[in-house]
């Protein structure tokens, strides 16, 4: 349990002690460290533990690899782009580089949010930092906005100085090798995007052993990962409800897919979980948005290229140019809308799609001495990471410690949701 | 630091007479929420019932909760409608929805007047001014409907309401306001480099303008031309980030008529030095709001209840002789004014939980806790 810290401490960050004991349904959650068999705290059994990540959850330890893998092939290509730019003393090239440097502010910007969101919780930000990964996509989300203004604008500048002095070839050529770059480096953050289709809790193997075990996830191919990841997954999918977190999924096009594969491993509870916690690359929002920052810029290099192509062959079609790029930058933005609308949704504290509250009701309001429940709120931290709290009002006779046992229960088994605070108010 | 409301802001009577408007509003205080079960037991006593709002009518609501625009998301909204929504709810919207209306129409006008003139003239400063303009819009916009859509009540999806989304709007004002700063300084490090000083001359015309045009919307919100402010109200913040919006754009506009006042001048560097200095003034005047909008974002304990007040709280609990102990108080800012709290409290079995309840809520209602969620485990 926390305890509060002396006043006299309060001021600085706190380790916060963690005590849980190890109740009847320990099969879901994973053994803590410190379990104190003494206390019989009912409140937040394994659950603090959730609030703060540990050191080595090897997830975050698996994004933050990848990023920094990509930072260091956007740096080299990025020098290997002003040297070149230098020498040839073309505005383009150094305009492509300028872009790559964008894309390194973006995945720092990652980096930084999912380090922070290992921090430990204090007093003052007694709910971790995981919302700072949040934060940090709505900043990632607002430099692509940015990026594609700046693209558009310089498609008006190239129609407006149309003497001759931009030359079509050298755009061409140098977006090209921009795309390169940027796809590889979507390859390498966001692998499971292409291969959807694919990664049932088999096929998966297959894809992991082409690249090192980062990025999948869900996608653990050697068993020792398998067994890591099943617990996290068990935290964060409630099995009856596998259907609102693929509206969840950020691939839409994986979803329809998804959805045949639940249907088919639904009779076994216990092992459909496992399988589950295969095939669902519940990708962390930081390096997704970092993947997304380099999706646009590649489409942008698409739109740039189409542009160069056209200047280069009729030089006065200028006008195609600007709409191309303009198209692009669209298209660009509208990849972004899904993730920005999740956000938002996070930070305004709605409930979160994959929750459903009237079920969430009726089955509360079903049980035994609970007449009725009001102030409902369901939030989520981070995407992934749902609180609840409730007044229950019960029955004058009833027992409040049962019923809130039974409470507790049912939300943590059937949502998933292990943060649950609930007010006992009597008739 | 009391911020005056000067009598700019009177919203009690803004337009015609809608003083007995506010009692015929039977339900403008309670909140009930959409439940299959018979609803709460009618004698609770007020404390457990708790009601997660203040009176909707505050002293700046100027409309009688009427639902302003659709709801977001509906698919079948068609444009006209939506527009035609959006009119309507800043026509009936509080007085400085009005102003900030008509600033950001007085802004698209102009910037597409100079996108146009610059595109058939075929001087880039004024397309890029003309761009610069209209991502400020855009953000102000944005503004705008969050104020017009923080009055919706509170639904099944956000059950917290909309007011979040004020201090969403404010964030990213000032984030927009962080990016033009950055910018900045790299605009100054460009010039420093390039030596080149033609281009600011003939955007005299269009900076003169863009003052004015900016200096009108500081005199709109002029009880927030401050740099740190005290936020009593979601709207604050809201409106302190428009302020610093067009306060920041303003400076700019005067750095850019200096920088050329000094290039005729003949001074070295003029641009160099009014750039720079332009960028680290906007950078100093937001990144109070920035984190103080962060700082709520991020679910950091309320900012005005000193963290020795909720030790002492919990203390002061836990000394009642049935509880055992505290644990796992977590408080957060729904918006400024507005904390949300919860706690678990260990007590004796056989304890009556409706005093203890009581005297928590009682406890943390004093600190300025409005909402409060205790747990109450028996031992």
């Amino acid at each position: 349990m926390e305890r509060h810290n002396s006043p006299a401490s309060a001021s600085h960050s706190q380790v916060i002690e963690v005590n849980i004991d190890i109740d009847r349904d320990a099969s879901s959650f994973p053994p803590i460290s410190n379990p104190s068999p003494t206390s019989n705290n009912k409140a937040c059994r394994g659950g603090t533990c959730d609030l703060s990540y540990s050191k080595d959850s090897p997830e975050r330890w698996d994004s933050m690899r990848k990023l920094v893998i990509a930072v260091v092939l956007c740096i080299v290509f990025m020098t290997v782009e002003v040297i070149g730019g230098i020498k040839a003393n073309s505005l383009a090239i150094l305009t492509d580089a300028a872009h790559l440097l964008s894309d390194v502010a973006a995945f720092m910007i990652s980096l930084f949010s999912l380090w922070a969101a290992g921090w430990e919780a204090n007093p003052r930000q007694s709910y971790g930092f995981f919302r700072i990964e949040i934060l940090g996509a709505l900043v990632s989300i607002q430099m692509i906005w940015l990026l594609a203004g700046i693209l558009v604008y310089e498609a008006i500048v190239r129609l407006i100085h149309d003497n001759g002095e931009v030359k079509g070839f050298l755009m061409f050529a140098v977006s090209a090798f921009g795309l390169v770059v940027n796809i590889i480096m979507a390859l390498l953050l966001g692998h499971d995007h292409g291969h959807g289709h694919g990664h049932g809790h088999d096929h998966g193997h297959g894809h992991g052993h082409g690249h090192d075990h980062d990025h999948g996830h869900g996608h653990g191919h050697e068993h020792t990962h398998d067994h890591g990841h099943n617990h996290e997954h068990e935290h964060m999918h409630g099995h009856g409800h596998e259907h609102q977190h693929e509206d969840q999924d950020h691939e839409a096009n994986t979803f329809p897919t998804k959805h045949q594969h639940d249907h088919s491993h639904s009779n076994d509870m216990k092992e459909s979980l496992i399988k589950k916690g295969n095939k669902k690359p519940k990708r962390n929002i930081n390096v997704h948005s970092a993947y997304l920052h380099v999706l646009g810029d590649s489409i942008q290099s698409v739109g740039v290229m189409v542009g160069g192509a056209v200047i280069w062959y009729k030089p006065e079609w200028k006008i195609i140019d600007l709409i191309c790029t303009l198209i692009f930058s669209v298209i660009v933005l509208l990849t972004t809308i899904k993730m920005l609308r999740n956000i938002l949704e996070v930070l305004m504290e709605s409930t979160p799609r994959e929750i459903d509250t009237t079920q969430l009701e009726k089955g509360l309001c079903a049980m035994n001495g609970v007449v009725a429940i009001h102030e409902l709120h369901i939030w989520a931290i981070t995407v992934g990471k749902v609180l609840l709290s409730c007044h229950v009002i019960i029955a004058p006779d009833a027992d409040a410690d049962r019923v809130l046992d039974e409470v507790l229960g049912y939300i943590r088994r059937d949502f998933n949701i292990s943060h649950a605070t609930i007010q006992i108010e009597r008739h | 630091m009391q911020e005056k409301k000067d009598a700019t802001f009177s919203y009690q009577f803004p337009d015609g007479d809608r003083r007995l408007a506010f009692s015929r509003q039977s339900s403008f205080r309670h909140w009930d929420p959409p439940l299959p079960s018979p609803s709460p037991s009618p004698s609770p006593s007020p404390l457990l019932r708790s009601h997660s709002f203040k009176p909707y009518l505050a002293r700046s609501d100027s409309t009688v909760g009427m639902p302003l625009l659709e709801k977001p998301g509906q698919k079948d909204a068609t444009w006209v409608a939506l527009i035609l929504a959006a009119v309507r709810g800043v026509a009936n919207g509080s007085r400085p929805m009005k102003r900030l209306a008509l600033m950001i129409s007085l802004n698209v006008a102009y910037s597409m007047i100079e996108l146009l003139l610059g595109l058939f003239t075929g001087r880039v400063g004024l397309v890029s001014d003309a761009f610069h303009l209209t991502f400020g819009c855009g953000i102000l916009t944005f503004s705008l409907f969050a104020m017009g859509i923080s009055r919706k009540k509170p639904d099944e999806t956000y059950t917290y309401g909309y007011k979040r989304l004020e201090v969403l709007a404010a964030f990213t004002n000032a984030l927009f306001l962080l990016f033009l700063s950055f910018s900045l300084a790299v605009e100054a490090l460009h010039a420093f480099m390039q030596d080149e000083s033609e281009h600011k001359h003939y955007l005299i015309v269009s900076a003169v303008t863009n003052l004015l045009v900016n200096l009108l919307g500081v005199w709109f919100f002029r009880s927030y031309a401050r740099v740190n402010i005290v936020y009593w109200k979601p709207e604050d913040m809201n409106y302190h980030s428009v302020c610093l919006h067009v306060l920041a754009d303003s400076i700019r506009s005067a750095g850019l008529i200096l920088a050329s006042w000094f290039l005729t001048l003949g001074v070295e560097n003029a641009e160099v030095l009014c750039l720079g200095i332009v960028s680290v003034a906007v950078f100093m005047l937001v990144l109070p709001l920035f984190k103080a909008t962060g700082s709520i974002l991020l679910q950091i304990a309320p900012s005005n209840i000193h963290p020795s007040a909720f030790n002492k709280c919990s203390r002061q609990i836990a000394s009642l002789e049935e509880v055992l102990e505290v644990s796992q108080a977590r408080f957060w800012e729904l918006v400024p004014g507005y904390s949300i709290g919860s706690l678990s409290v260990q007590v004796k079995k056989g304890v009556h939980e409706d005093r203890i309840l009581q005297h928590v809520n009682g406890l943390y209602n004093d600190l300025g806790i409005q909402d409060l969620t205790v747990q109450i485990d028996y031992k």
